[in-house]
């Protein structure tokens, strides 16, 4: 196991260096670079500021540069907001967490249940139900109910706020502004637990419906065990534990942001930030964070095989 | 797309009969059994008629050519145009079924380039295992670690760069999905595979003696049709989607050509939302049926073709 | 449509802005964001939406055809129980305030209330007393001196001295400052020096007294006066750190500004709101409410006006918007039209568009009534030549409407020598003739498409349409020059010489007309406004003739607002900050 992981981090170094050059290169390559956008200047003006910025020089050069900063902790200002990229991050990026963790939670939770359910009652009407609003769930494009869900709960009937993630203007602490954030978040969650349900309930149903077909349920029954606890202990538990090498892969969605429920939901979230400044070409922020999710991606990899490895102890990794 | 590993496996009926025999019942087995699936016949019932209706459909319609027509703009349904017209006075109608040609195409297309993709080089990783694997699952983890949106918007800047026309930019889309699907999918096959690798039916195979390829086709791969099945149906789906979200950043489809994702996302507003349902939801509940429908039919599919299920 | 920029002298004491993809997306025919509409500088891409492109020269239509709102008591429980605060939606404040060296338009909007300039202008663009309570120029147009008010502070309370003025045009000057302010294209006599490191100072700005500060130019220039006019950055504050040659240090001062303005910054919340409260250290009255918060707000703003989460938002004129925001019943709205206008850029250096009939046909031959008309129901109209129907110079005597006629398109065609070939597709010496154009995507660009290509496949042309997904990849690909047509619209025009800039700076390449160059010099020699006219008439002929864009529409917008709020008007070249500070709340039960 040991062997197994020192080589599999060297690995990860290597895919990590491998892709910030890709990733660095790729931004290069996108057409138009910080300075292009901004049309009111004069050509002898912009070659002015791009030698100021560094962007005339040769891309080898300028990923070095980037690299040899980075290494050392230093990611650089954000050329449009002028802020160190770690300072930006911390402001936006615990806001699209808030989401993701609410969400992934309510998404496992309620997979969870309803999958066991539902496998326990296969093809009952229950089952057929489930299953049909579930696979309804997962077929809506995400920006169009945003925007359904806006109209009737905020606009119509003025149950939820439309937007953003406070009252504009309030002054709320402690217990208030907890409650304040809840009512703003609550369409987004809903949202994106909607979005997400589809397949992970699919997936606990079928693992369940698999177990419950093994021969170790059968004698749990045999024992005279309550259905209930033959459900929920053995069965679950079994069925559950393929599940935790997915654990690895939700990692950088949990910080990745949303780039279309955040931007919907006027949400101060890392995806929307994301959006802007690739509009903008602001290098320093886009290359932050993208090696930022690359690094929690390489991580959350390494981590679902070993869970995974651990979950099947017959598979040689 | 988090489905993954172990959900299914155990020895099936590959094991040392007849293979002629094993093979014609396993099929006409399996179609007896998916017939009894309601359900999954209808989804399939909808599928059919989805893919009927939207290549035929337009042949029929008066208005196929797409014709601007200023006094039309934005009428309600009427007995002229069932489906209303749309911002520009088209017949909505039409181009629901004209969108849902490409919509179709783009999601079947998709589907097929990664499910080709994605599970050939996750059979290659998983059964030879060694350099290829190496390989292979690190060119994946390569291109995992890159966000696919801004992969995508960077990859549409490119190719407009690199003077790629318009109208080709469609199949370029299905590329683009595929080639940013494959290598999750490529690490499901690939534990799929693995973790059937030490199963006893494939150990015997081994003790058997049996050559590499007849393991692979006759012992692996049907073992894997069920979790390929599953891939396969809901990579359709989320292709669907996915045009419909390139469409949102306009990133997808150029128009005039409709596409159910850019029909929706144009009347994606306050006001069309209130006053003129006919111009979303026909678009908006043709991706509705079509994707419920073939899920539920890949659901159908999977247990019908799941080896392990018998009787 | 996006802006395709220059910018009058007038405005360029404001910051232009970088482009955002959303300020892109969200120009199509519902509701722009209200965010542009908080747009205070003129210059900045806020232009292409509504707010800071109000008439320019003339808010004229203004009070006509304005609608109050008919019954105040529909007012949303959050907006009514604002009492002090009125809240305004801007698309995307980024947290760099510092005037000169933010990168984002929104950002202006921001420190267009925290600064107050030197010189302000007023809506006919003539210069009136900022901080500066009068100035004079040299004979020669060379020197300029200005005379600060009396006791005037900063808002954290230090006085503001010429001192203040001379650091603020030294650091523009610097080698390192990477803002686009145009103070360093003026010229000021050492400021070459100074930038080379090899003065310590600029030899040409010169502190009579603290009151008092003159600066010398190497040659005059028209647009100095409201160039130099600019916002003034304390010294004690922002020069403390300042080293010759480095001006990295300001970046760390960017979200806590120190400033001039009618409000002082309260707080940044990054992604969600910019809260001020009046700044008591404003030589001006005390603003009228208290608090005013930009709220971060992008896309569809109705929700937030029909939920009274901000105050005031501007749409397009599309008759339902109207009738949508009559039927909210709270809001007054008020008609205006943006001093802009809406052309297609035609590659000059592809060799079939440099045949002046060819782009005549184009014109004659795409339907631009259907287009910007009656698909945008109303909320525009065609555009023959390049000024606003509001400019004093709109004229449409003999102006060719270039009607849409597909037989004249054709002759025109046939006369160039392109003869109808294999597939129906025009050719000439065995080339097809093919349009590839460029739009940036929106709703609006989808009509465009859909129209020019049926349009154009009647007309024998080829047309190939191409969607960008954001607005710096467009632009990019227009300075490449792989594009035939490409939309565009151009900012808030004040001058009607504004409006001609880019067929003389080189903007629209392969354009060269001696004739052309002759009238635009001749048109800014003179003031008077009756010669004026006549010469610009001239040119408007003269271009509308020649084509080298070919234009297609004027803009026509409304902005809608909380009818509690009295006094609101929007500035052509400040957009709301100019009459900010004079927004009351009158009470409602």
């Amino acid at each position: 196991m040991s062997t197994y992981l020192i080589r599999r981090l060297s690995y990860m170094i290597l895919i990590l260096l491998a892709a910030s050059f890709l990733i660095f290169s790729l931004y290069a390559l996108t057409p138009g670079d910080f300075i292009s956008g901004n049309i009111k200047l004069t050509p002898e003006r912009k070659a002015e500021l791009r030698e100021i910025y560094g962007l005339s020089k040769p891309l080898m050069e300028r990923y070095l540069t980037w690299m040899g900063n980075a290494l050392h902790g230093d990611f650089g200002y954000s050329l449009a907001q002028q802020k160190p990229v770690l300072t930006i991050f911390n402001e936006y990026i615990w806001n699209s967490f808030l989401l993701a963790v609410v969400s992934t939670f309510l998404t496992w939770f309620i997979a969870v249940v309803i999958g066991v359910i539902a496998a326990y009652k296969q093809y009952s009407w229950f089952d057929t139900i489930v299953m049909l609003v579930i696979f309804g769930a997962m077929s809506i494009p995400s920006f169009f109910i945003g925007l359904f869900l806006i109209k009737i709960f905020a606009v119509d009937f003025h149950w939820l706020p439309p937007g953003g993630m406070t009252t504009t203007g309030s002054n709320a602490t402690g217990w208030a502004y907890a409650l304040e954030v809840i009512r703003h978040m609550t369409l987004p969650v809903a949202v994106m637990t909607l979005l997400g349900l589809g397949s992970l309930t699919r997936y606990f149903r079928s693992n369940m419906i698999d177990v419950l077909k093994q021969d170790y349920i059968r004698t749990a029954r045999a024992k005279g065990l309550t259905e209930r606890k033959v459900l929920f202990t053995h069965a679950l538990r079994n069925a559950l534990l393929p599940a935790i090498t997915l654990v690895g892969f939700e990692l950088p969605a949990l910080f990745g942001g949303s780039l279309i429920i955040e931007s919907i939901f006027n949400w101060p979230g890392i995806g929307q930030l994301y959006m802007k400044s690739f509009g903008l070409r602001d290098y320093p922020l886009l290359m932050g964070f993208t090696m930022f999710l690359a690094v929690l991606t390489v991580i959350g990899t390494l981590l679902s095989d070993i869970l995974y490895r651990v979950a099947d102890p017959r598979v040689k990794l | 797309m988090s489905l993954a590993k172990g959900e299914l496996a155990g020895p099936g009926k590959a094991g040392a009969k007849a293979k002629a025999a094993a093979k014609s019942s396993l099929w006409s087995d399996s179609l007896r059994r998916l017939l009894k699936n309601k359900l999954a016949v209808f989804g399939f019932a909808v599928v059919v008629f989805m893919f009927a209706v939207c290549f035929l459909g337009p042949m029929f319609s008066p208005y196929a050519d797409n014709k601007i027509n200023m006094a039309l703009m934005n009428k309600a349904p009427s007995a002229k145009h069932w489906l209303g017209n749309d911002a520009l006075g088209r017949d909505v109608l039409t181009r629901v079924l004209q969108a849902g040609r490409i919509s179709l195409t783009v999601g079947l297309a998709s589907m097929v380039l990664s499910v080709l993709l994605g599970g050939l080089l996750g059979i290659i990783a998983g059964y030879y295992r060694g350099v290829a694997d190496q390989i292979i699952m690190r060119v994946a983890d390569l291109l995992l670690t890159i966000p696919s949106l801004p992969l995508l918007f960077i990859a549409g800047a490119l190719l407009s760069e690199w003077k790629v026309p318009p109208d080709y930019r469609m199949y370029i889309v299905m590329i683009m999905l595929a080639i940013v699907g494959w290598p999750g999918l490529a690490r499901m096959v690939r534990g799929q595979i693995l973790s059937l690798r030490e199963r006893e039916f494939m150990q015997a195979t081994t003790v058997l003696g049996l050559r590499s390829r007849r393991k692979l086709f006759n012992h692996l791969f049907p073992n894997l049709v069920p979790l390929l099945i599953v891939i396969a149906t809901l990579n359709i789906g989320g292709a669907i989607l996915s045009e419909s979200v390139l469409s949102f950043f306009g990133l997808g489809v150029t128009p005039p050509t409709p596409t159910w994702g850019n029909m929706i996302d144009a009347a994606n507003n306050m006001i069309d939302f209130e006053k003129r349902p006919w111009l979303w939801i026909p678009p908006g509940l043709s991706i509705f049926v079509t994707v419920v429908a073939i899920n539920i039919f890949g659901d159908g599919l999977r247990d019908v073709l799941d080896p392990k299920k018998g009787r | 449509m996006k802006k395709r920029t220059t910018v009058s002298a007038s405005i360029s004491i404001l910051l232009a802005g970088t482009l955002l993809l959303s300020a892109c997306s969200d120009n199509s025919g519902n509701g722009n964001s209200a965010a542009n509409s908080g747009g205070a500088t003129g210059s900045t891409n806020t232009a292409v939406n509504a707010g800071a492109d109000n008439a320019g020269g003339a808010s004229t239509d203004g009070a006509a055809g304005a609608i109050q709102a008919a019954d105040l008591s529909k007012l949303p429980a959050a907006a009514k129980q604002r009492t002090d605060t009125i809240i305004v939606g801007l698309t995307d404040p980024s947290g760099a305030f510092t005037p000169y060296f933010q990168q984002s338009g929104y950002d202006g909007n921001v420190s267009s209330l925290l600064y107050t300039p030197l010189v302000l202008v007023n809506d006919k663009a003539e210069p009136i007393p900022g901080l500066a309570e009068k100035w004079e120029a040299s004979e020669d147009g060379r020197t300029y001196t200005f005379h600060l008010r009396q006791g005037l502070k900063f808002s954290d309370g230090s006085p503001l001295t010429a001192e203040d003025v001379a650091f603020t045009w030294t650091i523009l000057n610097d080698k390192s400052y990477d803002g686009d302010s145009q103070v360093n294209t003026l010229g000021i006599k050492g400021s070459d020096a100074y930038k080379e490191g090899k003065a310590a100072s600029i030899e040409g700005i010169k502190i009579a007294d603290p009151q008092t500060i003159s600066v010398t130019l190497e040659k005059a220039n028209a647009a100095a006066l409201t160039t130099l006019g600019g916002d003034v950055l304390s010294k004690a504050y922002y020069g403390k750190d300042y080293k010759q040659g480095d001006t990295g240090y300001m970046k760390s001062l960017s979200t806590t500004p120190v400033g001039t303005g009618p409000y002082k910054l309260v707080k940044f919340t990054p992604g969600q709101e910019v809260r001020f409260a009046a700044n008591e250290n404003y030589y001006g009255d005390k603003p009228k409410t208290p608090n005013f918060i930009y709220k971060t707000s992008e896309g569809d703003t109705w929700q937030y006006l029909e939920t009274g989460e901000v105050d005031y938002a501007s749409f397009s004129a599309t008759q339902e918007n109207i009738d949508k925001l009559k039927s909210l019943g709270f809001v007054n709205i008020v008609p205006y039209t943006p001093s802009t206008y809406g052309y297609l850029q035609v590659n000059l250096e592809h060799e079939a568009l440099k045949d002046k009939k060819v782009r005549q046909a184009l014109t004659y031959g795409l339907d631009r009534q259907s287009i910007y008309v009656d698909a945008a129901q109303g909320a525009g109209s065609i555009a023959n030549i390049p000024s606003s129907p509001i400019s004093w110079a709109y004229t449409e005597e003999g102006i060719n409407p270039y009607k849409y006629d597909l037989d004249k398109a054709k002759s025109l065609l046939d006369e160039a020598g392109w003869k109808e070939g294999a597939g129906g597709i025009r050719e000439k010496d065995g080339k097809k003739l093919t349009i590839h154009y460029l739009g940036s995507k929106s709703k609006n660009t989808d009509i465009f498409i859909a129209v020019a290509k049926e349009n154009y496949q009647a007309l024998g042309v080829e047309f190939q349409p191409e969607i960008f997904a954001d607005f710096n990849s467009l632009v990019s690909k227009v300075e490449g020059g792989d594009y035939d047509l490409v939309s565009f619209s151009t900012p808030m025009l004040t001058d009607p010489s504004d409006g001609l800039m880019q067929f003389v700076d080189g903007e629209v390449k392969g354009y060269s007309n001696p004739k052309f160059i002759e009238l635009y010099k001749k048109g800014l020699e003179t003031t008077d406004i009756e010669q004026r006219k006549a010469i610009y008439k001239e040119i408007y002929q003269l271009l509308n003739d020649e084509l080298p864009v070919i234009f297609t529409s004027y803009k026509k917008s409304v902005y809608a607002y909380n009818a509690r709020i009295e006094n609101l008007a929007v500035s052509p070249f400040y957009g709301l900050a100019a009459s900010l500070p004079q927004w009351s709340l009158k009470d409602v039960q």
